[in-house]
């Protein structure tokens, strides 16, 4: 293994990129573009639900309650009979009728005062649950509203909940996401470029040059390892800079800690790169591995949601994948500001996974001459 | 090792070369001299890209002997001392010709200078001085053949191994070509040279016919002809595929 031929073939990578913009805008662009996306669209806050309220209360109590309802969450309109506002319900004008019953002050009054009433005081809520993120965000809108006015009201919960948090403060789903999208751009572009990139040595017959020539398969492995290690520091270096001044993102962390991650990354994805451009004889039989790459790592890896969310039966596979690691340890860096001596683990696996896929791409390299 | 190996470039013994139940190199016993221009000639699918690739490493053989400059075909310490021009043009096409021949350069651990010194040289020798700075992707498909040359050649190999060079290229081309390769044996470079065009093959010292991984002739153009007692070497061929062919169907 000598430094100066795996050199050669990093130079070799981005002497090409210079003649070869659409690559280099896919590199720069691309990751921008999904956080941005993905970002926005992913915000996770329900806004301007149609509900009904039907208002029998002839106190002001559930008045009260209605206008404490979040005006961003709801748009609101009154009806007077229930049966009315249920069936804008059935036909889809409304998400949700919320029903406050006869005499809800009164009733209400007398519990307070500790007397053992029959009457109703049930706000009943009958919403459309078919969506499951604007069912929850009703439900917890009127639970929340309910909560304010007991309190304007002065009777408050004997109990409250003190909200103080040790890592995350204010932070919102783009933050979250932030290091999750890092680690998954440098994943899906590494191995997709590595992928494209050696089945093109393979027909194009540069492979065979190479192999004719000193150059050892280590050597080749290596020179792609560290061209596509910088580029995913670059990669990186670019996201935390438009996630600090577009998305207002403060990153607590070490960013050097992110590139150690980063780099670890781009070797396996290089290996993986190389391990299945061996099974593509052309570019286009190389594009066909591309959902097999994206989806497991889209939905396993814990960039969306946390892998503790993942089915325990599933569970296994997201430690299988390498993106895993890197997206837990980058948010851990990112979001928590966390050390070596806290991510090691995850550096470690990491590590183990690439020296694992690089042995294993140069193995397999050395064995199709078979 | 004896004397007479020593002299030798190439000799392969009773070497085999098979994919599943094809056999497309069948007990091969090849011998070429240093300073000879070898001529292996046998038409598509005969086993002379296989022998090649055999010769330079880049595949297994499955039986027999292969020795390169002495030693074994692939052998980590021939390497630098041979080179290889593919049968497909194998050039980076995002790259520059400058860029493609200095990457050669760099990885036979040449110093930059010797790099520069080499280029020049090689950019007039293939008449594309004007073109050092254009990417592959904007160059004829002649005149990648003549890059590609160029980076076999930087590293100034003593045995050189040309997979079909004049393939899809004009007659002017193959003529000037050949005229190159004149000029490399005359610099003293072993050179083992495939073709299918029986016409070229008088360009040659010593030429061999393959035919289904099997040598059926071989010796210089006049002999190989006189020896099919026919005129020309394409008549040649076809005579002595037919006698070979009788044996065996």
């Amino acid at each position: 293994m000598r430094f100066s031929r795996a050199f050669a073939i990093t130079k070799r990578i981005f002497r090409g990129l210079r003649h070869d913009r659409r690559t280099v805008a896919l590199i720069v662009f691309a990751p921008i573009l999904a956080m941005s996306i993905f970002g926005i669209a992913f915000s996770g806050d329900v806004t301007d639900v149609g509900v009904v309220v039907v208002n029998l209360d002839e106190g002001p109590l559930a008045a009260r309650i209605v206008s404490n309802l979040d005006e961003d969450t709801f748009d609101i309109r009154y009806m007077e009979s229930e049966k009315d506002a249920i069936e804008e319900v059935e036909n889809g004008e409304a998400w949700a009728a919320i029903v406050f019953p006869r005499d809800f002050t009164t009733n209400v009054m007398a519990k307070l005062q500790g007397g053992s009433v029959a009457g109703d005081t049930t706000i009943s809520v009958k919403a459309d649950k078919s969506n499951v993120n604007v069912a929850t965000a009703v439900m917890r809108a009127v639970a929340d509203a309910v909560m304010a006015t007991m309190s304007q009201l002065g009777r408050e919960m004997p109990i409250t909940i003190d909200d103080s948090p040790v890592y995350g403060k204010g932070v919102e789903f783009i933050d979250f996401f932030v290091p999750g999208i890092m680690a998954f751009a440098v994943f899906m572009l590494t191995t997709l470029l590595t992928l494209l990139s050696f089945v093109g040595e393979r027909t194009s017959g540069t492979l065979d040059r190479l192999r004719a020539s000193p150059m050892r398969e280590s050597e080749i492995v290596v020179g792609y390892a560290m061209a596509f290690g910088i580029i995913g520091m670059l990669q990186a270096s670019l996201l935390l800079i438009v996630a600090t001044l577009v998305f207002k993102i403060t990153i607590v962390g070490n960013p050097f800690l992110a590139y150690i991650v980063v780099v670890l990354l781009a070797a396996v994805s290089v290996s993986l790169g190389i391990l299945l451009s061996s099974a593509a004889k052309r570019e286009a039989q190389a594009v066909q591995f591309i959902p097999f790459i994206i989806l497991p790592t889209f939905l396993l890896a814990g960039i969306f949601w946390p892998v503790e969310a993942i089915p325990s039966v599933l569970r296994p596979l997201s430690y299988l994948i390498p993106p895993t690691y890197a997206v837990e340890a980058m948010r851990s860096v990112v979001l928590r500001g966390w050390g070596l001596e806290k991510i090691w683990l995850e550096i470690v696996v990491l590590l183990a996974f690439a020296l694992v896929f690089l042995a294993v791409s140069v193995r397999s390299l050395q064995r199709e001459k078979g | 090792m004896t004397n007479s190996q020593n002299q030798l470039a190439v000799e392969t013994r009773q070497l085999v070369k098979r994919f599943g139940d094809f056999t497309a190199v069948d007990h091969l016993n090849l011998r070429i001299k240093r300073g000879e221009m070898y001529g292996l000639l046998g038409p598509n699918g005969s086993g002379k890209t296989t022998t090649i690739k055999m010769l330079c490493g880049l595949l297994k053989t499955t039986s027999g002997e292969a020795l390169v400059l002495g030693k074994r075909a692939g052998d980590p310490s021939i390497l630098p001392r041979i080179g290889y021009m593919p049968q497909e043009t194998a050039l980076y096409l995002d790259l520059t010709v400058h860029d493609n021949i200095r990457l050669f350069g760099e990885i036979y651990g040449m110093g930059k200078a010797d790099i520069e010194r080499g280029e020049a040289n090689l950019l007039r020798f293939i008449d594309l001085e004007k073109w050092r700075n254009s990417t592959i992707a904007n160059l004829s498909s002649g005149m990648r053949h003549r890059v590609s040359l160029a980076c076999s050649l930087l590293h100034n190999p003593e045995l050189l191994f040309l997979d079909e060079p004049t393939v899809g290229i004009d007659p002017e081309l193959r003529a000037s070509f050949w005229d190159y390769f004149q000029a490399l044996r005359a610099r003293g470079v072993t050179v083992l040279i495939t073709t299918h065009y029986m016409d070229e093959a008088h360009h040659c010292s010593t030429i061999g016919l393959l035919r289904e991984g099997q040598l059926i002739a071989e010796g210089t153009p006049s002999e190989v002809t006189e020896s099919a007692g026919v005129q020309s070497l394409e008549d040649a061929f076809l005579a002595l595929a037919r006698r070979g062919g009788g044996d065996e169907v």
